[in-house]
């Protein structure tokens, strides 16, 4: 459903934030580039303070790039008619907390200019999307945190935005509310949205994203699809019971095994015939084969990995998680 | 007040208009109802929030206090329940605007309450103008009740305090009423200017500045004197660039002629109300301008 349209166009951003404190400025963007086509769901993926939030606000006209360009649809944020096609979840999102959920919904929806009926009938429609119709009587003060971000997403859905932008959507909530979230995102996916999102933890949105931008230091360091990023398999695992450590020794001498960890044999990407004669050593060293896999590296190696060569192969392994 | 400062204001305010006609002119038809929709919903919070309740009680409460004193006549007891219950309504009225205005915007910011507002279709300018569009309703509502029961006091006095024959109860409403209206107006001119602040600083920054401003609104005529007695033509350039950012807050008090039953002038008070919408554009104007630049 992806198409060669640019929803969504990042161009030499850069942005220093410079206090009292800090004279000569904290580089928060550092010349990041990239886009976003129709249909397609981009994630932004860094650790925190890699200036993540700092790019959705710039692209959404909150701050002001110090250099570089953001546009949308192909004209500026600060015009109210692209500002009228998008929606916008943001970081650790509050609402004014004396409004129910409905009254809420039905603010943000005025805002649009929607007449009375209209907005009654959007605001049972959102309430239900989001799975807050049972509580939209509840004050969004004594909301819980699942709650709370379910309804700032319901708040970023009024005007049916053909692109929707949401700051780290599922931090913070419990392993079920990020359950929710994750659906959400993906029910909006299937209809046909535009997500650009961003997220600290790559576990969480590896799942509904097309493509990945690991962000960090303000820097775009790697992007891609997840495949490209993880590149291809590099070797194969073989699981085995019943290893002996004699067995295993013997095993571990053959010419295309890379080593064993416990009862899994990993052996690089030999032709098909290695393959065979690893499987008879360990079959002849009186154990059993349970399982053969190519594992591709996870999203987490590639993330460590990118940062690493960025960073001069510091250690920033803490840093990431 | 000669008519020079209003042709002065009134070309001050049609240049800021033109220069920031772009800002302005697409947005009238959506913009009236942007700035609408978000007054009413700052009223609705305070509703929530119970501010004019409480600020109601309290004032009821300091109102009927007023009427277990006895005084020496008649006359003496209008006085001190006008020039009281005025009091009441004008420093109530300034503590409110300060305290309502100077949290409208800083307290959407730290909240984090207006991203999701200033990401929908709604402008800047839009923000400020409703937000205090809002807190002028609310004060309206608070100062109107604080009114209606200050002339409710006078009329039942009235109806049961025995006249002297050399001194009568007098409730003067016409005046009090009039009085009660230019602190009103004293009130908007105040909350524009703390609305001003509150776009490059924090709630208590704001607060404070709040405070000063009101003090030296309220010494206009000193600092007229001090640049008329300046030496140097810096400090006389000074003192009158001075005295005329300050708000003009002594020329909506009205207190003193309308307690004392003396003349007052109509016109003295609508002059001081033209100048005062005038300062309240401009002021609204550059606070939409400084916001405008404001980094979330
Ligand atoms: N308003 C600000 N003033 C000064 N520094 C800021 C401001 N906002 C963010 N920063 C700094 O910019 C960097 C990036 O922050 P942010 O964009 O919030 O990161 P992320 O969302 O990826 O966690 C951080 O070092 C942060 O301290
Ligand atoms: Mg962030």
């Amino acid at each position: 459903m992806v198409s060669d349209e640019i929803v969504l166009q990042i161009e030499g951003l850069s942005k220093i934030f410079r206090s009292l404190f800090a004279p000569t400025g904290v580089k928060a963007v550092d010349s990041l580039s990239l886009s976003v086509r129709r249909g397609e769901t981009y994630s932004i993926v860094g650790p925190n303070g890699s200036g993540k939030t700092t790019t959705l606000k710039i692209v959404l006209g909150l701050i002001f790039p110090t250099s570089g360009t953001a546009s949308i649809f192909g004209g500026n944020v600060a015009d109210v008619s692209v500002r009228e096609r998008i929606g916008f979840l943001p970081e650790d999102a509050y609402l004014y907390d004396v409004f129910t959920g409905e009254e809420l919904l039905d603010f943000y929806a005025g805002l649009f200019g929607y007449p009375a009926r209209r907005r009654k009938e959007l605001v049972d429609e959102l309430l239900s999307l989001v799975g807050m119709q049972a509580n939209r009587r509840v004050p969004f003060r004594e909301c819980s945190k699942g709650m709370r971000q379910r309804l700032a997403l319901a708040q970023a859905l009024v005007n049916d935005p053909e692109l929707l932008i949401l700051d780290e959507p599922t931090s913070g909530l419990d392993p079920a509310g990020r359950h929710q979230m994750t659906e959400l995102i993906f029910e909006l996916k299937r209809r046909g949205k535009t997500i650009l999102l961003c997220s600290h933890f790559l576990a969480e949105v590896e799942e509904v994203c097309d493509r990945v931008g690991i962000m960090y230091r303000g820097r775009l360091v790697a992007e891609g699809t997840l495949a490209e990023l993880a590149g291809a398999p590099t070797e194969i695992v073989i699981t085995t019971s019943g290893l002996a450590p004699e067995g295993a020794s013997r095993v571990g001498a053959h010419s295309a095994v890379l080593g064993i960890d416990g009862d899994a044999v990993r052996m690089g990407q030999e032709s098909s015939d290695e393959l065979w004669s690893v499987l008879d050593a360990i079959r002849e060293a009186g154990a059993r084969v349970g399982e053969v896999r190519r594992p591709r590296p996870s999203l987490q190696d590639v993330f460590v990995r990118a940062i690493r060569q960025d960073a001069g192969e510091q250690d920033v392994a803490e840093e990431v998680h | 007040m000669g008519n020079l400062p209003f042709a002065i204001g009134f070309v001050v305010v049609v240049a800021l208009l033109a220069v920031t006609h772009r800002l302005w002119v697409p947005a009238l038809g959506h913009g009236a109802a942007s700035t609408w929709r978000i007054a009413k919903i700052t009223v609705a919070e305070a509703r929530r929030r119970r501010v004019v309740q409480a600020v109601v009680v309290l004032v009821l409460l300091v109102l009927l206090f007023m009427n277990f004193f006895s005084y020496l006549n008649p006359r003496e007891q209008a006085r001190m329940i006008i020039s009281g219950g005025l009091s009441a309504i004008t420093v109530f009225g300034i503590l409110l605007a300060i305290f309502v205005a100077a949290f409208l915007i800083p307290q959407e910011l730290e909240n984090r309450t207006v991203y999701a507002v200033l990401s929908k279709p709604v402008r800047r300018f839009e923000f400020v103008l409703g937000k205090y569009l809002g807190a002028m309703i609310i004060l309206a509502v608070i100062m109107t009740i604080m009114t209606v029961v200050l002339v409710g006091v006078l009329l039942v006095q009235d109806h049961f305090v025995p006249d002297f024959d050399h001194s009568v109860f007098e409730p003067n409403l016409d005046n009090v009423i009039f009085a009660a209206v230019m602190s009103y107006f004293a009130v908007a001119v105040l909350a524009a200017y703390i609305v001003l602040i509150s776009t490059v600083s924090s709630t208590a920054m704001t607060v404070i500045a709040s405070f000063l401003i009101w003090a030296i609104g309220s010494l206009q005529s000193q600092i007229h004197d001090l640049a008329e007695a300046a030496e140097t033509v810096f400090q006389k350039w000074f003192f009158t660039m001075f005295y005329w950012i300050m708000p003009p807050l002594e020329n909506f008090d009205f207190r003193h002629e309308v307690s004392n039953f003396m003349h007052v002038s109509y016109r003295a008070g609508i002059n001081a109300a033209g100048e005062g919408v005038l300062y309240i554009i401009i002021v609204l104007i550059v606070a939409s301008i400084f916001f405008n630049d404001r980094q979330m």
